[in-house]
């Protein structure tokens, strides 16, 4: 496993330690995911790479709130997560990007971005005008802002959700093989964008890939190993 | 408020599955207004008939009780049993009125009868011999029924008020002729209605004086005031010249009671009837009465079967009413409980995608529930509407039906008493006479029908419809409760 850490404790936004987990019926021996320690600071971009069955989709779960882990710990900003509200941890914390985009097909692309700023509780004047200044970061042009997300290709989907996931301006974003579903030009462009978000905005970015593409361009890679 | 724009949006987006569970809630709004409406008003109905009809408590003589015991094939046995029933103390009007100081007991009346012979008239009989014995009623303490032992030419009916003269009000005695004044005076001396056979037979007409006397040769003089004739249907004696009544004098209870009382010989029988407050209070005024020396040989016995009698149709037309709206109530309850589990599986993913985002499953379920609310709410209102319509046409036509029945039978007790423009003015005339205590109930509060479809039951369908929402949108809560965003995204992908 390929590990850097750093000691300067005050930038680990994120800190897993000995994180397990086990699907309820499982054997009593048989994880899923067993005893992962990473920390992950702001302002850096993270790859965690790993062969089919290693538990990479579970660890992004656990990361993003949709699973507690069944032993350890995940801390994010001080807190352990499994001592708070993980909805709202979603909706204020943390943004997720996934490699099927998963945006609601019967809305349009800004209804997508507005959704996600209703269920954060996000104050803003204008939320269209918002939508529209999000989709603009990620290069989308306006006139996309009216389309239902199905009329638009993966690529512009995938951006979609990007934007969506900023809407409520998130520490953290974490991704599921964003790239998985695009060309290499459409994969550069999302890279660049999440680069962007981390050095410049100042996120914490953790992509989950096999792309060896994506681990070159990254700060920092985790290689998780099969669990014995 | 982001719930309500999702609601929104959710609805507007599926319009055909919306107008589906619209539709079907509107039907069930529809059928769930007719019936409800149909209910209120029979229960009005029924309200109005109970409060119209007294609870009677009446007090009856317990042959089959005394006679179980009796072998009458053995001389013995008969002359044991004539003693025995010779015994029986009867009651007196002291203890009627003792009686009716219940509690329970909001009024009451009674008939005393007592019989006489004729002095300056004939009793109407078809033969020379003195036979006419079957229109006299049996009397404990008297040889064949009679107060007495002894046989007279007539029986004497007192009433103590207008509600105890119950052959008129049931219309078996219609009054044929009577006295201008006859109301104001019938209950305050000795005044007489008789039959027309007997006036027909003595030549007696209004105002003539006709002579009794009982059997020690006391003379009483009765005015006669009214003249009545006992209609054809009731007459049982289809070989008698006369009608059972011929040899019957109506008159007031007071005059009868102060004839008996003057000569012991004279045996009256009172028959009483006591206006309870409730029917369920009927148990305790019996034990009030034994305890106050009722002998156990009588009963007491409420008219609450002969009462509810009348209720029978309305009651009927309820009771499918609310049997209409429990099925009506069922089978929109399913349908519409599969339509929201169909609705769920559809939109699985939309729910992943939402709780993905952070949306909570109480804010999620509250979506959903918004959704149905909204659908259901406007088509409750529209199914109001169009069952208000509806069940205005099938009460009123339930009460008309009901008014047509009250107001012939009120029509013909008028006319039993001789009204409308005759002898009895009800508004002017005294005493007062009020049908409802005899069984007729009033009917001209119900002319209309306009609120039938009250806010009360607009209430009750929002009440139930509302309900019925909640509890078909129970899957869906379920399901959200159960569904885990990562599951379903990953079934997705």
């Amino acid at each position: 496993m390929k590990k850097e850490k750093k000691n300067i404790e005050n930038k680990v936004l994120l800190s897993i330690q000995n994180a397990s987990y086990r699907y309820s019926d499982a054997e009593n021996d048989e994880y899923a995911l067993r005893d992962v320690s990473y920390d992950f600071e702001a302002g850096k971009i993270y790859a965690i790479q790993g062969r089919s069955g290693t538990g990479k989709t579970t660890l992004l779960s656990l990361i993003s709130g949709l699973e507690r882990c069944t032993e350890g710990q995940i801390i994010f900003d001080g807190k352990d997560l499994k001592n708070i509200n993980l909805d709202y941890y979603r909706s204020h914390e943390i943004g997720i990007v996934f490699q099927s985009y998963n945006l609601l097909p019967f809305m349009t692309a800004s209804e997508n971005i507005i959704l996600s700023m209703d269920a954060s509780g996000i104050k803003v004047p204008n939320k269209k005008e918002e939508a529209l200044r999000l989709m603009r970061s990620v290069g989308l042009k306006d006139s996309y802002a009216d389309r239902k997300v199905l009329r638009i290709s993966g690529g512009e989907q995938q951006r979609v959700a990007i934007a969506r996931s900023l809407s409520y301006n998130p520490k953290m974003i974490v991704a599921d093989e964003p790239t998985g579903n695009l060309d290499k030009q459409t994969e550069q462009d999302i890279l660049d964008i999440f680069k962007k978000l981390a050095h410049e905005d100042g996120k914490c970015v953790i992509i989950v890939t096999h792309s060896p593409n994506v681990c070159e361009m990254v700060d920092q890679v985790y290689d998780l190993k099969k669990v014995k | 408020m982001f719930i309500l724009k999702n609601a929104w949006i959710s609805i507007t987006r599926n319009k055909g599955r919306n107008i589906l569970i619209g539709v079907i809630i509107l039907v069930v709004a529809c059928a769930c207004t007719v019936t409800l409406a149909i209910n209120n008003t029979a229960n009005d109905l029924i309200n109005s008939y109970e409060s119209a009809y007294e609870k009677e408590l009446t007090i009856s003589f317990n042959r089959s009780n005394m006679m179980k015991d009796v072998d009458f094939s053995n001389q013995e046995n008969r002359e044991s049993m004539r003693e025995k029933f010779n015994n029986i103390s009867s009651y007196t009007v002291d203890d009627v009125k003792s009686f009716a100081e219940s509690k329970y007991i909001t009024s009451y009346y009674y008939t005393y009868n007592i019989s006489l012979n004729g002095n300056n008239i004939e009793k109407a009989e078809s033969t020379s011999s003195n036979s006419s014995q079957g229109n006299r009623p049996n009397f404990p303490g008297g040889e064949n029924g009679m107060p007495g032992g002894s046989s007279y030419d007539f029986t004497l009916n007192g009433y103590s008020s207008i509600e105890s003269m119950s052959e008129f009000i049931e219309g078996k005695y219609e009054m044929t002729e009577i006295a201008e004044n006859a109301w104001d005076i019938a209950f305050t001396g000795n005044y007489v209605f008789i039959n027309e056979e007997l006036a027909s037979y003595n030549n007696l007409k209004l105002n003539d004086k006709i002579l009794l006397e009982d059997s020690d040769g006391n003379t009483y003089e009765f005015e006669i005031i009214g003249i009545y004739k006992e209609n054809e249907e009731s007459s049982s004696n289809p070989m008698s010249m006369f009608s059972n009544s011929a040899n019957t004098l109506v008159t007031n209870a007071d005059c009868l009671v102060a004839i008996a009382n003057s000569n012991e010989n004279i045996k009256g029988q009172i028959d009483p009837t006591f206006i309870i407050d409730d029917y369920k209070n009927a148990d305790k005024v019996k034990e009030e009465f034994y305890s106050k020396g009722l002998n156990e040989n009588y009963t007491v016995e409420t008219n609450e079967e002969e009462a509810n009698s009348g209720l029978t149709s309305i009651q009927n037309v309820k009771s499918f009413a609310t049997t209409f709206l429990i099925i009506s109530l069922i089978i929109g309850g399913v349908v519409l409980f599969i339509i929201n589990m169909i609705n769920i599986r559809e939109r699985k993913y939309e729910i992943g995608v939402l709780r993905t985002i952070g949306i909570s499953k109480v804010k999620l379920t509250m979506q959903f529930i918004s959704e149905l609310l909204i659908v259901g709410f406007a088509a409750l209102m529209l199914g109001a509407g169009i069952g208000a319509t509806l069940s205005k046409g099938v009460s009123n036509y339930l009460l008309s039906n009901e008014i047509a029945s009250s107001e012939s039978q009120d029509e013909k007790v008028r006319s039993n008493f001789g009204g409308p423009g005759g002898g009895f003015n009800p508004d002017g005339g005294a005493p007062s006479m009020n049908f409802g205590k005899r069984g007729i109930p009033t009917v001209q509060a119900y002319d209309s029908i306009d609120a039938v479809v009250s806010v009360k039951v607009i209430g009750e369908l929002l009440g139930i419809g509302l309900t019925l929402i909640i509890i078909s949108s129970l899957s869906a809560m379920i399901s959200i409760q159960r569904f885990t965003p990562l599951t379903i995204l990953k079934e997705r992908s």
